[in-house]
């Protein structure tokens, strides 16, 4: 989701392509997602306090955590309790304020079966996602399925062109070559942010119809 | 004593100056092109030309200016006072990548403002090479990045091919380094092959893309992603011609 250094290109956050997608005349967007994070070490880390700050009524605030809470092994992870305790946090903050929680649940990862199935890799924290999303009566975007289903139209081999993979010599910032099976590359982050975007759409939280980007009419 | 004091001192102070001449100069890549190279507007997304991704390759010594214009020709870009101010600016040393030809060949009533014969084509292009080198500068010839064309039994096809074969005249004539773009293109979309080539270019579904809400399909013009895969094209490219350029092509930071 996150914007990315210039030095970790061509790892591309979907967050850098949706934000193309606004209309910049009537709407300032801030990505300020973060490669690593959870939904607790966004917090500790003070990024949210200062989102919180800046909330205005109307405001949207596009929610997606969950590769990091549910690696156990890593620091900065979760339980399911805490998880459902902090995503259902950032909503109350942000309705405290009166802008607009969505909740997004995590993009899928590239992981296929001997088959060519693609594996359900956010199985728990996905469904937590949608428990919050229920419970705590916000929009739910199924970025999950719905990026399942692109990837696995894409199939085992070809899924790759959405992944920061890269071979060896290909790209400077990565001379050893790259199989990031997590992180995507601009093709993937740009297909990621059209998921979102088509859900947003259909579903309008906060009249968001009208930030969207609108073409100049042909002459 | 105090005379050898002077001396020393002047030893550190020549040393010193040695130090800072053998720090790599710093350097401009001037680009010159078309649409298919240039910095894009947001009101176009996804449309990429293919010297932004290209832009990041180079490390601190190196400055990338785009100068790329959608729609202009050789001559056009002569014309409208595009290549002087680029000529001016240069400082030994410099690169100019060159790539023009789709709007040079572009026929047709609606298209002869840009439309500019092979022998023009071919003068232009020696002119910015002249022009480059009489600054000392480093001229680097490209050839149009191609179209996305297919062949029922899925080749991809040439696109440019009066132009390009004037780019490689040229090339051998002045000896001047060429990046075969056309070819390498075309290698990539076959790969990908007539439908997924797709994904390297402006194509999309109506309703999927707010700046084309109505639907796209556009042969010439690049994706993000498209755009970037040339640019590591014409990095590799650049391989082959041996480019001095290359020793400041980006080092990540070592773990």
């Amino acid at each position: 989701m996150s914007n990315k250094s210039i030095s970790a290109y061509p790892e591309t956050g979907w967050g850098m392509m949706f934000s193309k997608f606004i209309d910049t005349s009537n709407t300032v967007i801030y990505n300020v997602a973060q490669n690593g994070r959870s939904t607790k070490s966004f917090m500790e880390e003070n990024r949210w306090a200062p989102v919180v700050d800046s909330l205005q009524e109307g405001d949207i605030v596009l929610i997606q955590f969950g590769h990091n809470d549910e690696v156990s092994t890593k620091p900065q992870s979760t339980t399911e309790q805490q998880f459902q305790a902090n995503l259902a946090k950032y909503i109350e903050d942000a309705k405290a304020k009166k802008a607009i929680p969505v909740l997004i649940t995590p993009a899928a990862r590239r992981k296929f079966n001997a088959d060519g199935k693609l594996e359900d890799t956010h199985k728990v924290y996905s469904e937590l996602v949608r428990k919050v999303a229920k419970k705590e009566k916000v929009t739910l975007i199924e970025l999950d399925r719905k990026s399942q289903e692109l990837l696995q139209s894409f199939g085992a081999e070809k899924s790759q062109w959405l992944f920061n993979h890269l071979k060896p010599g290909e790209n400077p910032n990565y001379p050893e070559g790259k199989k990031d099976d997590t992180h995507f590359s601009e093709l993937g982050a740009r297909k990621m942010a059209e998921i979102v975007y088509a859900e947003l759409k259909s579903l309008n939280p906060g009249s968001i119809n009208e930030h969207f980007f609108k073409p100049k009419p042909k002459k | 004593m105090r005379m050898l004091n002077k001396i020393s001192a002047l030893a550190i102070v020549l040393t010193l100056c040695s130090f800072v001449l053998s720090e790599p100069e710093k350097i401009t890549i001037y680009l010159i092109g078309d649409s298919t190279v240039c910095t894009q507007p947001l009101s176009q997304a996804p449309v990429t030309g293919w010297g932004t991704p290209f832009a990041v390759f180079f490390d601190k010594t190196v400055k990338v200016e785009n100068h790329a214009k959608g729609g202009r020709s050789t001559r056009t870009f002569i014309g409208e006072n595009r290549w002087q101010p680029v000529a001016d600016a240069l400082k030994p040393g410099d690169y100019v990548f060159m790539q023009f030809g789709h709007n040079d060949e572009a026929t047709g009533a609606k298209f002869e403002e840009r439309h500019t014969s092979p022998e023009d084509y071919r003068k232009n292009l020696v002119r910015f090479i002249t022009e480059t080198r009489a600054k000392n500068a480093n001229p680097v010839l490209v050839t149009p990045v191609s179209r996305r064309k297919f062949s029922k039994d899925g080749k991809a096809l040439e696109t440019h091919i009066e132009y390009s074969k004037v780019v490689a005249e040229v090339s051998a004539e002045y000896k001047v380094p060429m990046i075969d773009l056309d070819t390498r293109s075309r290698e990539l979309y076959e790969s990908f092959g007539p439908d997924n080539s797709k994904l390297l270019f402006n194509v999309s579904q109506p309703g999927t893309n707010p700046q084309f809400p109505d639907g796209v399909n556009d042969g010439t013009h690049f994706s993000e992603y498209g755009a970037r895969l040339l640019a590591e094209l014409v990095l590799d490219e650049m391989k082959k011609s041996n480019l001095d350029l290359l020793s400041r092509v980006i080092k990540p930071a070592s773990k």
